[in-house]
């Protein structure tokens, strides 16, 4: 009874160590994002105080959503792109002949409106593409947007503006999670120091009766000048608890073998460094991006296909990301036009491209054959259903095992989307004759047999 | 009845040899090495506790650190700039040509990897012959030079221009003569560059020879009709074929086309319009065309002219020569019947002869004229150009090296050092030109010997034209940039004789828009799709034989005599190898001989009873001194069908630069040739004494036996036409069947095949076909012996006895024959049967073989743990082993194994590695392929768009390959022909692959 209150005291001790120490570590490491976020949301705080000062028409934050959507492929605040910086234009033209142009520059310049052919001249005669579909509410929101982020001031803009691209979405959920976890250690904490108390209250218990029965108590002092190792081995020869702990270690191994067999060559989660920190989040999450914008494989072909820096090119031929770095390009981007031999000054292309290696995330064995095209063009499965939430990822991970019990799964759960698709319809009618009504998955037009992915 | 003939493989089967029956009790070749195990000592030895121990902590450690790693890095690496035409993982075809044929290169991410015929080719339909199949794998050659060489040392092309430029200046002051030497020439463009050069250097000829030359027949046409070309044969249009050992579909002239000439009168759809061509062949060794023929007499070679010769008199009635051939009272015989036939089918006849002998081919000329087949059969007016070597051009060519008149000399596209049967007469002579260049991709042996080596690039780096035949004009376009630092020989010539366009591309293209498209009303970009201009044929004109025939009859007697004092050797080129240039493709040395099923060897054929007269068996190394003293030693093989006292041996052997594969794989017989007449010649006569020594020829008809089972089905031709069942209905009704499987519906697709045996020829192009299309390794001689070759396909070839044109039937009869000479063959392609009752996968314990629901045999190789149980329950004998990891094994670099060639192999197809079974996919890569194209484009599946590689390739299209739930499709009408049959029906396995008998045409006596 005795040796078991003292195994008890001894583990309680240890926990209890252990936990004020990574409480303590977790603490820390609190301190620091939540010091960030404090700052930024006074600088917020600051900014939107300013704006409301300057009395803007419109909405800037719906502005800068079309603004981002429809004029950074040619406009920046500070600095020409292929269009004119835009920091100042409402001071430079009315809102109205700024409706107008926006809306169809070349009615008015084909108007013979001075200022709108000057503008035209200027800038090579390069025809602004007319965007008929904004409302006029829409272009002042333009403005305002315009406005607001012209008159901050350009360094610490780009900054913070950094800050609360990667912040922003993640603050949320971190801070639910954060709460969560404190509140766990608190419990812990809590139950800890009931279990010291109700130790103590044994001890103290046990020594009551003790006494009473007239036993003289001896005092601790000969176990605390015990040996470390005369404890091990007096411990040792207690066999209820060598086998308790051997029980506890047969379980503990046992489990951890049985998971790392069958999770060997699974590398779920695998998240290797790439060459460029190409964001997901950002392209088809912010951007929208349409995925086989740049996968244009993967609804005709095996491969999905990494894209060829041409098409990143499309894009980042004009956008450079510039406002984000001090007027300076993005050094990601920098990575395409090294990789490219493409000097943004001159905008020429030199002779000595390297092309970029990325790392494989998705690894399937040579022995399997996983073909984009048929799920995604003929499954009309979403991209999403196999990698996750990639539109949220800033660095992607593996996000399915890729095993074939997770391939077979999906075969045998998920229906044949036949409809539409004459291929199917001479199939699922001798399928309708022999099992009427049973739902047509892949698994029953034989989808599970070895040579359809083996061969 | 013919169901009841016997029928056999190779000799040892025949008659039962105990070491037969020993070496096929088992399945595989190895001794199992139970004895030893068993015995005292086997069982004593014991495995140390200590290694036994060291060997589970490796084990275990191995196991841990495997699972202790995080994801493997694989570097994932896009185009800097993707070209628009590409997708990653989808094929791109390019249209080029090959022999002069048409072709498509199919390649992935930018390699080349597999050649098919361009199906809108001027002949119709696909198919290739096997050399364009393995053609991809030279771009890969390792053996190649990877950069051109001047005196022996790796040099730049500034460097060699310089050099060549400066000296061929120096030569033309010197007023010495230049010389471009080179097999046939058939690109107008080449020509015209060509021409070109000698316009700038005008001491230069252009001599053109062929390492196996036509100009017998070039010559006899030119003194028989005024017109000395290759006539155009028309076998589609013969009913009757006499062929004196022409092997017109193997390796004569054009044998792809002839192929398909010869075929379009025996295959499915001419025997139901009750119609086949009878074929009959005079010859010497077994040739692949022997095999196929209706009737065919073994002859001599100093007995052939006199065949002909008794021919053209018992066709003109005139009494010309000799009446009789030599004491051959068989070829008597069969000369006075085809005379007979010839005339009965005058307009649809046709005499064709291998022979290179003005003589012979001049009487042949006047047999043709007799019955009419000019015009008909023979086409004078659209002539073949591939080939117009001239012999006694080369020969004069020597003499003016010998003399020291040549200060130049450009070798493109041939080998004469190699070829040219007096190789040291050449070399020697050629020792005495200051300048000698050569456009061989390789150091080969003429190469070895030029000071300059200007490496040419291979027709897949190429642009070009080829005019195989009048009219036909067939475009090269390159599918992927030169892999080594090559240039082509045109673009050399260009640039050396300061050609006002020095770019080869632009060339073609300006030539092309001058002189060719206009009149076919195309443009540049309609022929790069296309690939072809056909300007149709010319009128037929009429021609009178002119040629002198008592003349050319006095020379045949001649060389009739020289040649039957000893024993006769006849040379002749095999349908891989060819002429020698394929020697180093490991493809073709590993598809086996169609006749005799040998691969990576030339032999000497002879016929068994001669053999057992002389004393030899098979597999002795005997030594052969030939007329002219040249001697070589080669093994034996015992040939059935062999004309008796001749030998056969292969040329295109025995190379000795040509690279790893090829060199020192048999021996060269080209020194046997010699000029007769004034063209090279091909036979000589000898004597042979033996060796002593042994070595056994690396054959796979002999590793299978199905146990006295007959599984060919065979009908005359005339019994076909009283009743289409006949020979097929042997077993029917005979046997109540009990299934032990479950039967298997198919709901979607059921994937079956049809193979026409009257069609097949046994050409092998389906075997290459399915070895690049499936990633099927090359194993190499030795391993060929241990019966591991890997061959999905087989063409299984077998031989039954004729005995004046009756079928030997019983068995007891078969021994009292000793007439070897009469045997006919059939060749059946065999591969895996998709049997529906799969005896293999009732006996796998691990299930890796399994039954698909649209009728297939899947294996799943990832799965497979090599208990060799399916091959051993296999009735057909299909499934192959893989007893290394030949992918990835250093002792198979010599073959595929090597960074290079494996750019070859096909994407869609996993390589297997060691330890594990293999077989017949049905090309499951393109049967889910062609669905997933269906299905991508919304659509039901066309019947014939999916094709299987050796469907494809099959040029006789003997194989049809589709869907039997379509009750349309090809395949569903062929098995529904009364000539269907399914190998071993009897053991009811279902098999999906159905056959259709055999029908020769053959004449009662």
């Amino acid at each position: 009874m005795s040796s078991i209150s003292l195994v008890f005291r001894r583990v309680v001790k240890s926990l209890i160590l252990v936990s004020v120490l990574s409480i303590g570590i977790h603490v820390k490491a609190q301190n620091a994002p939540d010091a960030n976020a404090a700052a930024e949301q006074s600088a917020a705080g600051a900014a939107t105080g300013a704006s409301a000062a300057q009395a803007v028409k419109g909405d800037a934050n719906a502005g800068g959503a079309i603004f981002k959507q429809k004029c950074t492929a040619c406009h920046a605040m500070d600095r020409t792109v292929v269009g004119p910086a835009l920091k100042g234009v409402h001071e430079r033209h009315d809102e109205a002949w700024l409706i107008k142009w926006i809306k169809n520059s070349q009615a008015l310049v084909a108007a013979g409106d001075p200022a709108a052919v000057k503008v035209f001249n200027e800038y090579n005669k390069t025809v602004m593409t007319p965007f008929p579909e904004l409302s006029d509410d829409d272009v002042r929101n333009i403005l305002a947007y315009i406005q607001v982020e012209g008159d901050k001031p350009a360094a610490p803009a780009g900054g913070a503006q950094g800050a609360e691209g990667s912040t922003g979405a993640g603050q949320g959920s971190g801070e639910v999670s954060n709460f969560m976890l404190g509140g766990l250690i608190v419990v812990v904490i809590v139950a800890l120091l009931v279990i010291l108390v109700l130790n103590r209250v044994i001890k103290t218990l046990e020594r009551l009766l003790l006494q009473k029965q007239g036993i003289v108590i001896e005092e601790e002092a000969d176990e605390e000048g015990e040996s470390a190792a005369a404890k091990i081995r007096r411990l040792s020869k207690n066999k209820k608890l060598v086998f308790f702990i051997t029980i506890l270690l047969i379980i503990f191994f046992g489990t951890w073998g049985w998971i790392a067999m069958w999770n060997t060559g699974v590398h779920q989660g695998y998240q290797p460094t790439q060459p460029i920190k190409y964001s997901h989040q950002l392209h088809a999450g912010t951007l929208k991006i349409d995925c086989q914008y740049c996968h244009s494989g993967a609804y005709k072909s095996k491969n999905a296909s990494i894209p060829s820096l041409n098409v990143c090119m499309n894009c980042h031929n004009y956008v450079q990301a510039t406002e984000k770095y001090n007027g300076e390009i993005s050094p990601e981007i920098m990575k395409i036009y090294k990789a490219l031999d493409y000097d943004p000054q001159t905008k020429q292309y030199g002779s000595n491209p390297k092309p970029i290696q990325w790392v494989r995330i998705h690894n399937l064995p040579d022995f399997a054959y996983f073909n984009h095209s048929q799920h995604v063009s003929v499954g009309g499965l979403a991209c999403q259903k196999c990698h996750g939430p990639i539109q949220t990822m800033s660095e992607v991970y593996q996000y399915s095992p890729l095993t074939m019990k997770w391939c077979i799964n999906c075969h045998r759960e998920n229906n044949v989307n036949y409809k539409g698709n004459a291929y199917y319809d001479k199939v699922i009618a001798v399928h309708d004759q022999l099992k009427k009504g049973e739902k047509v998955t892949p698994a029953v037009l034989g989808g599970l047999e070895c040579g359809k992915c083996h061969y | 009845m013919e169901s009841n003939k016997k029928y056999w493989k190779g000799l040892d089967e025949l008659q039962r040899t105990p070491e037969f029956a020993e070496k096929n009790k088992n399945e595989f070749a190895e001794e199992l090495p139970l004895e030893e195990v068993l015995s005292e000592s086997g069982l004593n030895t014991v495995t140390p506790r200590r290694d036994f121990l060291k060997t589970l902590g490796f084990g275990l450690g191995a196991v841990s650190l495997a699972a202790c790693q995080t994801a493997p890095v694989h570097k994932s690496i896009p185009y800097l700039i993707k070209p628009e035409e590409v997708t990653p993982g989808v094929p791109n075809y390019y249209v080029s040509s090959y022999n002069g044929q048409s072709i498509l290169v199919k390649t992935r991410e930018g390699r080349p990897i597999k050649v098919e015929g361009n199906g809108t080719g001027l002949f119709g339909n696909h198919g290739t012959d096997a050399t364009a199949q393995a053609s991809v794998l030279d771009l890969y050659d390792v053996s190649k030079l990877k950069s051109p060489k001047l005196n022996g040392a790796e040099t730049s092309w500034k460097e060699l221009d310089a050099f060549v430029k400066g000296e061929l200046n120096k030569v033309q002051a010197s007023g010495k003569k230049i010389r471009i030497v080179s097999s046939t020439v058939t690109s107008p463009s080449a020509k015209s560059v060509i021409a070109e050069f000698i316009s700038q250097y005008p001491n230069t000829t252009h001599v053109q020879a062929d390492a196996v030359s036509y100009s017998g027949i070039i010559q006899a046409n030119g003194s028989s009709f005024g017109k000395a070309v290759l006539p155009r044969y028309r076998f589609d249009r013969a009913d009757v074929i006499v062929s004196f050992g022409a092997d017109f579909l193997g390796t004569w002239i054009a044998g792809e086309e002839f192929t398909k000439q010869y075929v379009s009168n025996r295959n499915a759809q001419s025997l139901k319009k009750g119609k086949m061509s009878r074929h009959i062949q005079f010859e010497a060794g077994m040739s692949m065309t022997g095999t196929n023929a209706d009737s065919r007499i073994a002859v001599k070679p100093s007995e052939m002219g006199l065949a002909v010769l008794a021919l053209y008199n018992a066709v003109t009635g005139s009494q010309t020569g000799g009446a009789q051939i030599g004491n051959n009272t068989a070829a008597d015989k069969a000369v006075k019947l085809a005379a007979k036939e010839l005339q009965n089918a005058r307009g649809r006849a046709l005499v064709v002869a291998g022979s290179n002998d003005v003589a012979i081919q001049t009487v042949v000329n006047a047999i043709n004229a007799a019955l009419g087949s000019y015009g008909a059969t023979i086409d004078l007016d659209n002539p073949f150009y591939t080939y117009s070597g001239n012999d006694a051009s080369f020969n004069a060519f020597v003499d003016e090296m010998g003399r020291g008149e040549v200060g130049a000399v450009f070798f493109l596209n041939t080998n004469p050092a190699y070829t040219y049967f007096n190789s040291k007469a050449f070399s020697d002579a050629l020792a005495k030109v200051p300048l000698k260049v050569s456009f061989a991709d390789r150091e080969d042996e003429t190469a070895s010997l030029c000071n300059v080596i200007a490496t040419n690039a291979n027709y897949l780096e190429s642009w070009g034209d080829e005019n195989a035949f009048e009219g036909y004009y067939t475009l090269i376009q390159p599918a992927i940039n030169p892999v080594f630092s090559t240039r082509q020989a045109e673009q050399s010539l260009l640039i050396w004789s300061d050609n006002a366009q020095k770019n080869y591309y632009q060339y073609v293209k300006a030539y092309w828009e001058k002189n060719l498209l206009p009149a076919a009303g195309k443009t540049w970009k309609q022929l790069l799709q296309e690939g072809f201009v056909y300007t149709g044929e010319k009128p037929a004109t009429a021609y009178t034989f002119g040629g002198n025939v008592a003349a050319a009859s006095q020379a045949i007697a001649t060389q009739s005599k020289a040649l039957a004092k000893d024993i006769e050797v006849q040379l002749y080129e095999s349908v891989a190898i060819r002429d020698g240039r394929h020697a180093n493709n490991a493809f073709l040395q590993e598809l086996p001989d169609p006749v005799s099923k040998v691969t990576w060897d030339n032999y000497a054929a002879v016929a068994p009873k001669f053999a057992e007269e002389q004393g030899i068996e098979e597999f002795d190394l005997i030594e052969i001194k030939g007329a002219n003293g040249y001697t070589v030693v080669l093994p034996v093989l015992l040939q059935p069908g062999q004309a008796k006292g001749t030998i056969s041996i292969a040329v295109g052997y025995g190379r000795t630069k040509t690279g790893k594969a090829g060199n020192g794989v048999g021996k060269n017989a080209y020194p046997f040739a010699s000029v007769v007449n004034g063209t090279v010649q091909f036979l000589t006569t000898a004597t042979i004494s033996k060796t002593g020594g042994k070595m056994e020829l690396a054959q796979t008809q002999t590793h299978h036996s199905y146990e006295g089972r007959t599984v060919i089905r065979e009908a005359s031709f005339k019994n076909y036409l009283k009743d289409p069942h006949t020979g097929n209905d042997k077993h029917q009704g005979e046997h109540k069947t009990y299934d032990l499987w479950p039967e298997h519906k198919q709901i979607g697709h059921s994937w079956v095949m049809a193979i026409d045996l009257n069609a097949c020829t046994g050409c092998g192009s389906c075997v290459v076909a399915c070895n690049v299309e499936n990633n099927i390794p090359v194993v190499g001689k030795d391993e060929v012996r241990r019966r591991r070759e890997m061959h999905w396909i087989r063409i299984d070839r077998y031989y039954s006895f004729n005995e004046g044109g009756k079928s030997v039937t019983e068995e007891k009869e078969i021994e009292k024959l000793d007439n070897f000479d009469d045997v006919s063959v059939v060749h059946q392609p065999m591969l895996c049967q998709h049997c529906d009752h799969a005896p293999c996968e009732t006996v796998c314990p691990v299930i890796a073989t399994m039954h698909s629901s649209d009728g297939l045999n899947h294996m799943a190789y990832n799965r497979c743990v090599g208990t060799r149980y399916c091959a051993n329950n296999c009735p057909y004998k299909v499934r192959r082993f893989n007893w290394f990891n030949y992918w990835n094994d250093s002792r198979f670099d010599n073959y595929l194994n090597n960074e290079f060639s494996q750019l070859l192999l096909n994407p869609d197809v996993t390589t297997r590695s060691r330890g594990v079974m293999e077989k017949c996919t049905m090309c499951i890569q393109r049967i889910q392929g062609g669905r997933l194209q269906a299905k991508l484009e919304k659509r039901p599946l066309k019947d014939g768009e999916i094709q299987m590689a050796c469907q494809q390739a099959c040029t006789a299209g003997a194989i049809i390959f589709g869907d039997f739930n379509d009750p349309n499709s090809e395949v569903r009408k062929a098995l529904g022909d009364e000539r269907t049959y399914y190998v071993l029906q009897e053991l009811n396995v279902q098999p999906g692959i159905g056959y259709q008998t055999k029908v020769r045409n053959t004449v009662e006596a």
